[in-house]
């Protein structure tokens, strides 16, 4: 079993705070990724789970062990780095093998017989004898996962591993470490700034901010239903658009009213007793349109569009709505300029309402598993 | 004409500030250099009063004298074991001063300071401390162990004791080197190997020794030089090549024949030997190392 346990983890550095708290569980065979800006504590709490850092409080689990002070080597991780980690004078080859001739349970052929696999699986049984220099950034981030391979380890951890490569690369990377996933299925934390990796790579995502966990989920659940602010304006490019605004219940119904803009939320459990100031409306760029392609959309807006960014798939559109800037996705060849006003709705299914703390208290629509809870309530 | 600020107007005036260092270079340098090369060719009397040509007749003496051939024999014998001695030693406090956390740079000053005393001082300093009869070393090694400290009669502790010291006082140098291409290394390789549960001395010599071979043929290097030519005063003061010639080495035997015994013609000859040998051996360990030290990260 290697599903992980963290429970209430700390780091603390002199008098900062790196961590702060952190409680998760990690399924075996799992494959989440930890994302968040940078300084969130994310590359801290993966170094305590390789045991390269100490942990100040809390606990971690790897299968029914505790491993706070278990030392690197004996906790059944591989990791793979950033910037690959390799060692300079040796092979591609000789990479892989070090770290398991230094450990002395293996045979010759064992490790022989592991390195052929690795290079075959990873394709770069061609690149063998090369050392480091010789290889391209992508071929050095492929030993470094062979290396990591041949530990056949219960958990892989990697820390940003494809940061490093150009856009093309990583794209390609990301997929062959999904089926390298699908392949294995050795629990792996994965960790990265890049939101889009985390989506795409992600069983579950985990979101990290100021040293804790803001919201644990599957990516799309992420997107549709974040549990807060940070998470709604940290997941999706470009960023959900947030309008501050006021809810004001109407007879049955509640209005959401901004300067500029006045919305009907459809009815909603997180609406019960709302009648306030100090919100703030969430609605994703792709969520509001031209009035034009929204047929039946019975509320509808002006704003003036200050720039717009062809994106080729799309139109970005950046419009002013009262003292607010929205970002609309729209048509790739609608013939819009700066300057024009268009008439734009949104797509009521898709509103998100936070309270001043930023947490989120409403979605017009609700997550699938949640309605079955209710359900069964 | 560009505009860039040029440093000088004329070329008289860029001769003229050349001059000072050129004239220093040829007066102490090039000139001796030279003169000792003419002199090596002739026999002196009266400090080099006077002059008779003869040809390679001072290398064909040097080398068919059983003096200096020992001589020769001991002081390679000498620098073997001062350069790897040096960089053994300093490989291994420079590896556990690059492995602690806490208080590596009051390690660092401990580790260093023999290399700030001057040889002199510091031969003379060693000369009590290990001195046959006076010496508290001595007198604790003698009273703790059953050796006997004799270095004043017994040739081969003579020689011991001025490679230890050789070496003792070279430390320095090299662990400031060491620790500092040490530190040079990414951390994230050391990261690894805790990971891979490398071992910390299978780590040194696999990876870290590898990984700082430039630094290491650097100091291969320097040692060599020292110990040819600036274990001098050590040797000077603490045994003056004795006893019966165990440690007397080239660079004193030929300090000796020159203004000792005033045959600055043969000491010219041993000059331009010296030059030789540590000329060669200078190119063979570049020669040797080239194959270190030329890899990316």
């Amino acid at each position: 079993m290697s599903d992980i346990t963290i429970q209430n983890l700390r780091k603390t550095y002199d008098d900062v705070r790196a961590v702060k708290g952190i409680d998760l569980e990690i399924d075996d065979g799992e494959f989440l990724v930890v994302v968040g800006p940078s300084g969130c504590g994310k590359s801290t709490t993966l170094r305590m789970l390789a045991g390269l850092e100490s942990v100040t409080d809390g606990s971690i689990a790897i299968g029914d062990r505790v491993v706070n002070e278990v030392p690197p080597k004996d906790r059944s991780i591989a990791m793979v780095f950033q910037n690959y980690a390799l060692y300079p004078h040796m092979t591609a080859a000789e990479n892989m093998k070090f770290g398991m001739k230094s450990a002395s349970e293996f045979s010759g052929d064992e490790i022989e017989r592991r390195v052929e696999e690795a290079t075959e699986t990873l394709d770069i049984a061609h690149l063998r004898d090369r050392k480091p220099k010789e290889l391209s950034g992508g071929e050095r981030q492929r030993v470094a996962i062979g290396r990591a391979l041949v530990r056949e380890p219960d958990v892989f951890l990697m820390d940003e591993p494809l940061s490093n490569l150009d856009a093309k690369l990583r794209v390609q990377m990301r997929a062959e470490l999904l089926k390298l996933h699908r392949d294995l299925e050795t629990t792996t934390v994965y960790v990265t700034h890049d939101q889009t990796e985390a989506m795409t790579l992600g069983d579950r995502v985990a979101v990290l901010e100021d040293g804790r966990l803001q919201q644990v989920a599957a990516p799309q659940e992420l997107y549709d239903y974040p549990s807060n602010q940070f998470v709604a304006g940290f997941v999706g490019e470009p960023a959900m658009n947030f309008i501050p605004a006021s809810v004001r219940q109407r007879g049955d119904e509640h209005v959401a009213t901004a300067p500029g803009l006045s919305l009907t939320l459809p009815a909603g459990s997180g609406l019960d007793g709302i009648d306030d100031d100090g919100l703030t409306l969430g609605v994703r760029p792709e969520d509001v349109s031209l009035v034009s392609n929204r047929a039946g959309a019975s509320e509808s807006f002006t704003a003036e569009v200050t720039v717009t960014e062809p994106l080729g798939e799309l139109l970005l559109l950046h419009c002013r709505l009262g003292d607010e800037e929205i970002r609309v996705k729209v048509e790739p060849r609608s013939r819009i300029a700066a300057g024009d006003i268009v008439e734009l709705a949104v797509d009521t299914d898709r509103l998100h309402l936070f309270d001043s703390d930023g947490d989120a208290v409403y979605h017009s629509s609700v997550p699938e598993q949640v309605t079955e809870s209710a359900l069964a309530d | 004409m560009s505009t860039a600020t040029k440093p000088y107007d004329s070329t008289l005036q860029a001769a003229l500030l050349l001059l000072p260092t050129a004239a220093v270079l040829v007066a102490f340098l090039y000139y001796p250099a030279l003169e000792t090369f003419r002199l090596s060719l002739y026999e002196t009397l009266f400090l080099g009063q006077r002059q008779t040509w003869t040809g390679l007749g001072n290398f064909v003496s040097l080398l068919t004298s059983d003096v200096y051939r020992y001589s020769f024999l001991i002081t390679v014998a000498f620098a073997a074991v001062v350069v790897f001695g040096t960089l053994g030693v300093s490989l291994l406090i420079g590896y556990l001063i690059f492995s602690v956390d806490v208080r590596s740079s009051v390690y660092l000053v401990a580790a260093i300071w023999p290399y700030a005393l001057p040889p002199a001082v510091a031969a003379i300093l060693l000369n009590f401390i290990l001195h046959p009869n006076l010496g508290i070393f001595t007198h604790y090694l003698e009273l703790l162990t059953p050796f006997t400290l004799d270095w004043f009669n017994d040739g081969p502790q003579a020689f011991a004791i001025l490679a230890v010291v050789a070496v003792w006082k070279q430390l320095g140098y090299n662990i400031i080197f060491i620790v500092a291409a040490l530190n040079n290394i990414p951390e994230i390789l050391t990261e690894n190997a805790r990971i891979d549960g490398v071992g910390r001395f299978r780590m040194l010599y696999k990876v870290y020794v590898p990984m700082i071979a430039p630094t290491m043929t650097f100091l291969v290097i320097m040692n060599t030089i020292y110990a040819f030519f600036s274990t001098f005063p050590l040797v000077d003061l603490m045994t003056s090549g004795g006893p019966s010639d165990a440690t007397n080495f080239l660079i004193f035997k030929l300090y000796r024949d020159a203004f000792q015994f005033n045959s600055l013609g043969l000491a010219s000859a041993q000059s331009v030997i010296l030059f030789v040998v540590v000329s060669i051996l200078m190119y063979l360990q570049l020669r040797f190392a080239s194959g270190y030290g030329r890899y990316g990260g």
